[in-house]
């Protein structure tokens, strides 16, 4: 089970904006979504993850809506708001910066040694 | 813009709709929990099992839940509302407890803002004319007369030649009476020069204000008049302005009326208080020689131009003095004083108010220790369920939270108490005002004490609370639900804050009682001081005769002994007399200049002294007594040998244990041989106010020799018994002498020497006041933790008894913790009152703001009310049945 250290801090709310950017979800979908589209590498932890949702909606990037889910009964899903996806924009931009800059530093450190 | 529609949205249905969304949150987690296990049951679990791994996954539902609530943003406001629900819980479970509370902090907050009032709208609020800080009042001064009137001819040379001034002017207090409108009135009037009314930015309601044509000699009279006589005595005349009024039996046209909010700036030379206190004004006209500058006798105002400040007009006008000293012998030694307006009206009460404050913001200090000291000792009977709410997984922050909540709502409540108190107290406050206080009337319950009350409270709620909420937050659950069976014990450091606590009480309250004692002793100084009268069944008036029918000084003479006569025929008048002045009524610093024979003076040190006139019977019916030679005799009339009567300053002044019955002085420059008068008589000396260290040299001239006419005079009589009932007899025979006089400012001489000293009276009586009550909240204090301890002990003092101690040795025990704390608050209470003495210094008469006597006296009184609070719980102690104490272990 992993812990909420192992996500990279800020990194669930860019799995989580991605993942509803797709098609509006409801929470235990968004986990398994991101379990599976990573080919379990990433295992959300559940207890963070209603926490971020909660955040996410109540600073405006998310709408929810009650809705039947697949199975018949009714979930809460979030979707994307149009100030949720500037915010995604914005969160990969950084995400890409963030992920070349350590590139970049790991592979220097590969070529010195 | 979408975005915080949306936030708000949501914020406000957090709030709102609470229940429908955490049904929501429930609702969307129960979903999750039971996809969650179907997944599990799916892959082969037993449903338990899976149900249980589900859970799991989620790490604490209702961890989860609370982390869900704090992304709301809205949680503080339920927390906030949770905790003052829970603190009314807890309060009202110890109503005792919560009394104690609520009433110290209602007193002293209370006691604050009454307090703050009163320094709100006298020193805090502006005076009503526009631009104050650039009015300024400027007077004479040399070593002898630090604060002197101006000689009016200077005055025009002062607004002919100085360039700081926007505008200056004099006045001279001149009452007047008002005759032809049925009953005559005494009207309370002021001589001004052209544009007083402007240098204080008033202008008139209707009509116009003087200018300088009215300030020429031999013009038709005019006056104007203020709104509240217009409007009582014209019933508001809309034609009012060119009506003709009889004023000293001379006609006087009305040319204008200034407003009620035209506040009388106050002065100096028999004063009118700041306010709404003068009737009338009219022109001061510059008679006589210009180059006499020897009278002094009017009193300057001035508005200074934009960025002049008051020390720059006092260089430039000390520079015009000196000037003036090199054109006129008169002039000469003169330098100019500058005061800010404001300074003079309310600057004799600031260093009384402030200290008034001061005594009273020590109590709120007093207040918030004992606060919190009981605050402490709940703390520790509660630090078991504080335990047990750190052990549940309240946080920190949570608990300090609280306990912060609980002493907010403990201050909120006290304030609104004491602001209840506070609105008793203004209006106390304000009915025990000296009086003529400056600016008392502007002295409202206001929405400045109410602000003032809210943030006194929280900054009170904040301080005692801050205390005991960390000593809370340090508990550590573990040990103390350990300890818990065994009944809760402090910490050697919660004890000794506790300690700390009280000594500061009884440190701070043993600064206030030394202060209060301090003032007592001036007070008591004061009251025994020799008035140099005696006040009892006497009675005082004003009379004044109109110019009109009385012209000449033989008139006026002729009057007054008509009237002396009928007033002595009156039953139960023990003696009646007429004088000038009559003592502790404010003064007039009319200064005669005379040659002493065989003296001569030293350069700029001229004799002089006051000038008074006086019936023979004046000085018996005041009670003044004679030191020596006689008093006046009827026979003292122009065609008797010239004399007078001085008072014994002015004998020691000028003849310094020579005896003065039979010396000569002369009131011509140069004396002429046939004008020297002898001195008949010498009386004992009257201060102008108790409080003044010496009496004034002064002189009296019999009536009947009067060099000049005095057409206002004071009625002094002296009753067999109470003076009251004979008032009404005194008005008719003035009445039947000349029924166009009127009898004004009827006093009884025990009421003014009872004034004189109603200042001191007053700031004793609240800093005594203060005094006591921060004793009693020390003492509390003292009693609240001696009385705690006493109780941890039980066991000690069980054990004790059983192994033979006497009760005696208990109780000196106890005694003896108590006794440290007290000499230790003692020491720091002296320690502080020596520094702090000082600012009492000028409140003080004839005490050193470090008597010994005091600071020997004063703190051993508090010792004792400390002793006291601890005997009760020691006799408790010496009560310890060894078997009962023994078993509750």
């Amino acid at each position: 089970m992993s812990r909420p250290s192992d996500l990279i801090q800020g990194t669930l709310d860019l799995l989580i904006l991605k993942t509803v950017s797709i098609e509006p979800q409801h929470g235990w979908a968004i986990a398994k979504r991101i379990e599976q589209v990573s080919r379990d590498v990433l295992q959300v932890t559940q207890g963070a993850l209603y926490p971020a949702l909660h955040r996410l909606e109540q600073q405006g990037w998310l709408r929810a809506e009650w809705r039947a889910s697949e199975t018949g009964r009714e979930a809460k899903f979030y979707a994307l708001t149009r100030a949720g996806r500037a915010q995604l924009e914005r969160e990969l931009a950084q995400w890409e910066r963030l992920s070349n800059a350590v590139g970049l530093v790991i592979r220097s450190e590969l070529g010195a040694s | 813009m979408r975005r915080w529609l949306d936030i708000a949205r949501l914020r406000l249905r957090s709030l709102l709709r609470r229940r429908r969304v955490e049904e929501e949150l429930d609702k969307e987690l129960r979903f999750h929990l039971d996809r969650q296990t179907e997944e599990y049951a799916a892959a082969g679990m037993a449903r338990d099992e899976a149900r249980n791994a589900a859970l799991r996954t989620l790490g604490g539902l209702t961890f989860i839940e609370e982390q869900c609530r704090d992304m709301r943003r809205t949680n503080w406001i339920e927390n906030c509302w949770s905790d003052l629900h829970y603190a009314l819980r807890s309060l009202g479970k110890s109503p005792g407890f919560a009394a104690v509370i609520v009433l110290t902090l209602a007193l002293s907050i209370g006691a604050n803002s009454a307090i703050f009032s009163v320094i709100h709208g006298v020193l805090l609020r502006h005076l009503p004319y526009t631009q104050q800080d650039r009015i300024v009042r400027f007077f004479l001064s040399n070593a002898n007369f630090p604060k002197f009137p101006v000689n009016p001819f200077d005055f025009l040379d002062f607004r002919a030649r100085n360039r700081s001034f926007g505008s200056m002017a004099i006045m001279s207090r001149s009452d007047l009476q008002l005759s032809g409108l049925g009953v005559p009135q005494r009207l309370t009037g002021f001589r001004v020069s052209a544009g007083y009314f402007r240098v204080l930015g008033m202008r008139p309601l209707r009509g116009r204000e003087f200018d300088t044509s009215d300030e020429m000699p031999g013009k038709q009279h005019v006056a104007i008049v203020s709104e509240p006589l217009w409007r009582s005595r014209f019933a508001g005349d809309p034609n009012i302005l060119g009506r003709k009024i009889f004023l000293e039996g001379l006609p006087y046209t009305i040319v204008g009326v200034m407003p009620a909010e035209m506040q009388h700036p106050g002065n100096e030379y028999r004063p009118v208080a700041y306010g709404n206190t003068v009737d009338v004004w009219w022109p001061f006209t510059f008679e006589g020689n210009p180059n006499q500058r020897g009278s002094h006798y009017t009193e300057g105002i001035g508005r200074l131009k934009p960025d002049v400040s008051p020390e720059k007009a006092r260089e430039e006008m000390n520079a015009i003095m000196a000037q003036l000293g090199r054109e006129h012998p008169g002039d000469v030694g003169w330098r100019v004083l500058v005061v800010p307006l404001y300074r003079e009206i309310v600057g004799a009460s600031q260093r009384m108010l402030l200290v008034l404050l001061g005594a009273v913001g020590l109590v709120l200090l007093i207040a918030c220790a004992n606060v919190a000291n009981l605050l402490l000792a709940r703390a520790t009977s509660r630090r078991r369920e504080m335990a047990v709410r750190l052990a549940l997984g309240a946080s920190r922050e949570r608990l300090i939270r609280q306990m912060l909540t609980e002493s907010a709502l403990i201050a909120v409540v006290g304030a609104a108490a004491g602001a209840g108190i506070a609105i008793f107290g203004v209006q106390a406050l304000v009915a025990m005002l000296p009086a003529g206080f400056p600016r008392a009337h502007e002295i409202h319950v206001n929405l400045a004490m109410f602000a003032f009350t809210l943030a006194t409270a929280l900054a009170t709620g904040m301080l005692f609370g801050l205390v005991p909420a960390l000593q809370a937050s340090r508990i550590d659950p573990q040990q103390n639900l350990r300890e818990g069976a065994r009944g809760a014990t402090a910490s050697a450091g919660h004890l000794r804050l506790r300690n700390c606590l009280v000594v500061s009480e009884v440190g701070l309250a043993c600064v206030l009682l030394i202060g209060a004692g301090l003032m007592l002793r001036s007070f008591v100084n004061l009251l025994r001081t020799d008035p140099g009268f005696r006040p009892e069944h006497v009675f005082t008036a004003a009379i004044s005769l109109p110019e009109e029918s009385y012209k000449s000084g033989t008139q006026m003479i002729a009057f007054y002994d008509k009237a002396v006569d009928s007033l002595s025929a009156l039953p139960s008048v023990k003696a009646a007399g007429l004088g000038s002045d009559v003592p502790w009524t404010g003064y007039d610093d009319n200064l005669g200049g005379f040659a002493i024979e065989g003296k001569q003076p030293r350069p700029n040190q001229e004799f002089h002294a006051r000038y008074h006139t006086a019936t023979p019977d004046y000085f018996r019916a005041l009670g003044i007594p004679l030191v020596r030679g006689r008093f006046f005799t009827p026979a003292d009339d122009l065609k008797a040998p010239a004399v007078l009567i001085v008072n014994r300053a002015m004998s020691e002044r000028y003849w310094p244990g020579e005896n003065v019955v039979g010396k000569r002085v002369n009131f011509d420059d140069p004396p002429k041989d046939s004008e020297w008068v002898t001195i008949a008589g010498v009386v004992g000396d009257v201060k102008d106010t108790p409080e003044k260290p010496a009496a004034e040299p002064a002189f009296w001239w019999p009536l009947r020799q009067t060099p000049f006419g005095f057409p206002q005079m004071m009625i002094t009589i002296r009753a067999a018994s109470d003076p009251a009932p004979l008032v009404a007899s005194v008005r008719d025979a003035v009445h039947r002498l000349d029924p166009s006089i009127a009898v004004a400012d009827v006093h009884l001489m025990d009421s003014i020497a009872d004034a004189s000293v109603s200042t001191p009276r007053f700031t004793l009586f609240l800093v005594g006041l203060f005094a006591c009550l921060a004793i009693t909240l020390a003492a509390i204090g003292t009693y609240g933790v001696i009385s705690y301890s006493v109780n941890q002990r039980t066991h000690e003092f069980g054990m004790r008894a059983a192994l033979g101690a006497q009760p005696w040795d208990v109780l000196r025990l106890v005694l003896g913790q108590g006794l440290r704390l007290a000499v230790g608050g003692m020491l720091i209470g002296v320690a502080c009152a020596l520094v702090l003495g000082r600012v009492l210094r000028s409140l003080l008469y004839e005490v050193s703001a470090t008597d010994p006597l005091t600071f020997a006296l004063v703190p051993l009184a508090a010792l004792a009310v400390a002793l006291l609070a601890c005997y009760l719980p020691a006799r408790r102690a010496t009560r310890t049945d060894p078997a009962v104490a023994l078993r509750t272990e």
